[in-house]
């Protein structure tokens, strides 16, 4: 596209959670290597709607803008991704803009993920240590084992694996392949290990590992490219062993 | 504009004690399901298969094979443990995961995420042609069926049809359910693991849906290829 | 008595630390955080943290460590606090790694080390190119730990608005505002650790997020805690320029062997590739041997800047010049630097193993801050903490790359006892102070945002802040003279004015970004003016702060802490003298 174009961007709005829904389409001034979040700005400059109707600026999730920090997940032309690395001239147009659908809406695109860190609590994702203090060095770990553990640390409870999954939704109780992944992050730590058992329990509780159905969706989503179909079956393997060896064994 | 992040809480909570989840029965039963889909299921339909093939050989030996099934000892309480109630149970219990779900499809349409859907429906249309099978094979028969009552069922164009795609749908939900249960007891974690079990798991599905067919177009067209077994 | 309550403001690397050391200490934190903590800005530090352990044989020691802080800050530090963090830093470490960090490690399972600038030795630890997320990750599964067991509650997405101070001057909690609801409330509590981060927004574009506008720091300033050094700024040298933000390339990608380089001919229009090596400049390579690519921040920003824009040589004839890693194995570089060579991927569409990157230097760091006593964080006003980016204290006139997760670590690990020691010898607690001061404040910052809400105008606040940012970009970052600092003062000044008729498209109080946004910028723009107003007054040359007209640092005037106090609307500065006392101030130069 050559400078002077315009970009059209079709955004599904509502000003609050018991509002309806509505699409309004604005245009945008094309620029070199802009990305949604850059559209998002121009719109707040300018909130005028495309047929030049007066409307309120778009409401929407970012920080760091550069795919870290997980804030900025939305559906953009029906795939759930994060908007800051959306760059304009790889979308097609007009650009649908519309927020996660698993989560509770706040605003416009803003829901509320919040559930995703409350099952990190109740599933332990720590490793618990004895204190702050200086008690000499953590662990030794093969360059191998880190390299597993640093694909999985990365992981920035964007949500768009539970975006995308079929058995997340409000029929279902289902904790979603991010929070397997950290089951299985912390089991894998020396320390976080000696803890397996208790997360393994968790991770059979309502909406645990079971209601993984293997649709493999996550893995095509992730952001972060940490591989979450293996961390599923990881999880499988781990919590079925302890629940064997505890029925048997305990 | 920029734009924070929006947080969670909207009127703070006095902070609160968060204990671990407790494990679920739901475990148990999601397992169970998982587990009766190879044994006993997945293990019955390998027998069954296996002994209709006698079908191939000749009737005679279908027909033998047939009796020696039907006069087993403890023949109803065997049926019963190791066929009716497992598949009554994976079948009820798949409905009620399958309506757990939400397929979006038409949005991600992945090849894992249409096996996950066709697993659904095949198991739908597997539960349909099996009760019908079961009915019109065990119970209209009372349990005496003959190579001539399957023969004279595959006669009807309709029925044969079902037949087809009843084999057919049993055959991909068999061999997908094998790569979902390596998937979900853990037997496979690794991404080139996946993959073998993935091809293993498909070839014995495709396996299954070959040997059917061949099963079904036996009766149909009196196609007996061992038929020199016996002579 | 009931317990103290101890608030910290800020969910990143500093207030994560200083929480769990509180609540280590058995007191209840209210944890105030514009986005959820796990989203913090620190999030995207990526090359390390440093740490004089001494493992790669080179002799490296924390006296070395503590040497090179102070040298690449140009001396302007406080120098028995510096000298405390070195120490602490190995300790610092392994608490990180017992936490869980994934820090790459050696063939025999140990820590590996890299090199950064500002120094000759491996002394930076690493997990891959995304250190800081794993920092903070690390923290918040330590956080979220205390959450669970009730000792820790937290507000995220609520944005801190002033502090609740009493008819004594003494600080009784925080008011804050639901960025949700809009509900504005105010909460009491012992002591206030601030840990707010940085003010990038006020320069537009940088490299920081969307939260690091220094709003906090801004409106306490203006409630009477002082601000030191608000003119040292670091600008980064390598970042991809965006419409959004400028995205930094770590240096971490020069500390692996990266080279930085334009070509000699002017607008050289040829694929760098294939331009031979006869043909390349590598710039700081021939300008400070010794250090090469690896010099501080403000050594190659300005070196940037000079070659660009005196020599004109940048890539392509623009203000550009080559990141190069394309002689390094491929496998190392994924390893090592995977995250930031994605993210170069990513938003550019090539792959920086195959093609030079361009890059271009990008507001990034702010060595200043509030002001903050020598030993426990405390700022001049009773009862309120500072820590992390937010203080001003270790990082001088520059700050030395991977320095600054650890200045957040131990700055949250003073300034969390500290506040407990505070609270716990408190007289009378904030439960027990009048409710008529919280409401008095609740008051205050409620008419301010009708106000907002309610004024008539033609002002866009998104044009305010683009001025605000292209001004200060421009006038208050490498290069900086008296004259244009003024201009910018004026500019900003202006701005202040027309602040008053912003007409909010949006009058909703439900999940209304723009009025919270709007709300901050009053407050940017009085740091804004603040920073260019201490840039006008330090007539020198002293690390990130380059006067072309001062070019030599002047101790004898200058080495001094400007302090500002905000009195009647106005700017009051004093000029502190420096602690030197362990290292004495030498010439800084890295050309041998």
């Amino acid at each position: 596209m050559a400078e002077g174009k315009t970009i059209v961007l079709k955004i599904k709005r509502r000003a609050g959670p018991a509002e309806p829904a509505r699409w309004e389409e604005f245009a945008v001034a094309w620029r070199p290597n802009l990305n949604v979040i850059a559209c998002l700005i121009a719109i707040a400059e300018n909130p005028v709607t495309r047929d030049g109707r007066n409307t309120t600026p778009v409401s929407y999730e970012s920080n760091c803008l550069e795919e870290v920090c997980g804030a900025c997940a939305m559906v953009i032309n029906s795939r759930s991704r994060q908007a800051c690395s959306a760059l304009v001239d790889q979308l097609e147009q007009p650009i649908r803009l519309e927020p996660m659908s698993k989560f509770p809406i706040v605003r416009d695109l803003v829901v509320d993920r919040s559930r995703m860190f409350e099952n990190a609590k109740r599933l332990r994702c720590w490793v618990p240590i004895d204190g702050t203090y200086a008690i000499g060095p953590g662990p030794r770990v093969a360059p191998e084992r880190q390299e597993v553990a640093y694909a999985l640390s990365r992981c920035m409870f964007c949500g768009n694996c539970l975006e995308v999954c079929p058995k997340v939704n409000e029929n279902s109780d289902f904790v979603g392949a991010a929070l397997l992944n950290q089951v299985r992050l912390f089991n894998a730590h020396p320390t976080g290990r000696m803890h397996a058992h208790e997360r393994l329990q968790a991770v059979r509780g309502i909406g645990g590992v079971q209601d993984c159905d293997n649709a493999q969706n996550c893995v095509k989503a992730c952001p972060k490219n940490i591989p979450l179909t293996e961390s599923n079956n990881d999880v499988n393997r781990q919590a079925l062993l302890d629940a064997i060896l505890g029925w048997m064994l305990r | 504009m920029p734009v924070k992040a929006v947080a969670t809480a909207e009127v703070p909570p006095e902070a609160t004690v968060v204990p671990a989840a407790k494990p679920d029965r739901s475990y148990f039963w999601d397992k169970l399901h998982s587990l009766t889909g190879i044994i006993p299921i997945g293990a019955f339909l390998a027998e069954h298969f296996w002994s209709n093939s006698y079908a191939l050989v000749s009737v005679d030996r279908y027909n033998q094979a047939s009796y020696d099934l039907q006069t087993i000892p403890w023949r109803v309480p065997v049926e019963a443990l190791m066929i009716w109630i497992p598949l009554l149970y994976h079948g009820f219990y798949g409905i009620y995961i399958w309506s757990k779900g939400k397929s979006n499809v038409t949005r991600y349409d992945y090849g894992a995420n249409w096996m996950y859907v066709l697993q659904r429906w095949t198991g739908l249309v597997a539960f349909v042609f099996i009760g019908w099978h079961v009915y019109l094979e065990r119970f209209l028969t009372q349990g005496k069926s003959d190579y001539f009552d399957v023969s004279a069922t595959l006669a009807n164009p309709l029925f044969l049809g079902f037949y087809v795609v009843g084999i057919l749908a049993v055959s991909y939900h068999f061999g997908n359910g094998l790569w979902q249960f390596a998937n979900k007891w853990g037997l496979v974690v690794g991404r080139g693991a996946q993959r073998k079990a993935a091809w293993a798991a498909g070839t014995i599905g495709v396996l299954f849906a070959l040997v059917g067919l061949a099963i079904v177009f036996s009766f149909v067209f009196q196609w007996h290829p061992f038929q020199f077994y016996a002579q | 008595m009931s317990e103290t309550r101890i608030q910290l403001i800020g969910g990143g690397l500093a207030g994560l630390m200083a929480a769990i050391r509180v609540a280590e200490l058995g007191h209840p934190v209210d944890l105030f955080s514009v986005v959820p903590v796990r989203r913090s800005h620190s999030v995207c530090a990526q090359g390390g943290i440093n740490a004089a352990k001494n493992l790669k044989g080179e002799g490296d020691s924390t006296w070395q460590h503590f040497d090179d802080t102070v040298y690449g800050g140009d001396f302007l530090q406080n120098q028995p606090l510096v000298k405390g963090m070195c120490e602490a830093a190995p300790g610092i470490i392994d608490l990180l790694d017992r936490m869980g960090v994934t820090f790459n490690r050696t063939a025999e399972g140990l820590l590996d080390f890299r090199r950064f600038g500002g120094t000759l030795y491996h002394r930076t630890a690493f997990a891959g190119a995304t250190t800081g997320q794993q920092l903070l990750y690390a923290l918040d599964e330590q956080v979220r730990r205390y959450e669970a067991e009730g000792r820790i509650r937290k507000l995220e997405g609520w944005m801190f608005l002033s502090a609740v101070l009493d008819d004594a001057g003494v600080s009784r909690g925080v008011c804050a505002v639901s960025l949700r609801s809009g509900e504005i409330r105010a909460f009491p509590g012992d002591a206030t650790i601030v840990a707010t981060g940085g003010i990038g927004s006020i320069f537009g574009q940088s490299t920081n997020s969307v939260a690091c506008t220094g709003s906090a720091q801004s409106a306490l300033f203006q409630q009477g805690v002082h601000y030191a050094n608000a003119e040292m700024i670091q600008v980064h040298p390598t970042a991809i320029p965006g419409e959004d933000k400028c995205r930094l390339i770590s240096e971490s990608v020069r500390g692996e062997g990266g080279r930085v380089w334009v070509p000699k001919t002017p607008h050289d229009a040829r694929d760098p590739r294939t331009i031979p090596e006869a043909e390349r400049f590598y710039f700081l390579e021939e300008w400070y041997p010794k250090y090469g690519n690896l010099v501080p921040r403000d050594v190659a920003t300005r070196a940037i800047h000079k070659v660009v824009h005196e020599e004109g040589l940048g890539v392509d004839g623009k203000a550009m010049v080559y990141l190069d890693v394309t002689h390094l194995p491929r496998e190392m570089l994924m390893r090592k630097l995977g995250g930031v060579l994605e993210i170069y991927e990513k938003f550019v569409g090539l792959d920086p193993c195959e093609h030079p990157m361009k890059v271009f230097p990008a507001q990034h760091y702010t060595m200043g801050g509030l002001w903050v006593d020598n030993e426990t964080q405390a700022t001049n006003v009773p009862g309120i903490y500072a820590a992390g980016e937010c203080d001003y204290q270790y990082h001088g006139a520059n700050r030395l790359g991977a320095n600054s997760l650890l200045s957040c670590l131990y700055g949250g690990m003073l300034a969390g006892p500290a506040a407990v020691r505070y609270a716990r010898n408190l007289t009378v607690s904030a439960e027990a102070t009048p409710a008529s001061v919280f409401a008095r404040e609740q008051k205050r910052q409620e008419e301010i945002y009708d106000r907002l809400r309610n004024q008539e105008g033609n002002e866009s606040p998104i044009r305010i802040w683009r001025e605000m940012g292209e001004t200060m970009t421009r006038h208050v970052t490498v290069t900086r003279y008296n004259k244009d600092l003024a201009a910018a003062d004026a500019k900003l000044a202006e701005l202040q004015e027309r602040y008053r008729s912003i007409n909010l498209a949006d009058r909703a109080r439900w999940g209304n970004q723009s009025l919270h946004f709007t709300r901050e910028l009053g407050n940017m723009l009085v740091l804004a003016r603040l920073v260019s107003q201490s840039a006008i007054l330090r007539d020198e040359s002293r690390g990130a702060h380059y006067k072309p007209e001062f070019p030599d640092r002047d101790d004898e005037r200058w080495l001094r802490t400007i302090r500002a106090r905000y009195e009647g609307g106005k700017f009051q500065f004093e000029f502190d003298p420096v602690d030197t006392s362990l290292i004495p101030p030498r010439k800084r130069s890295y050309k041998s």
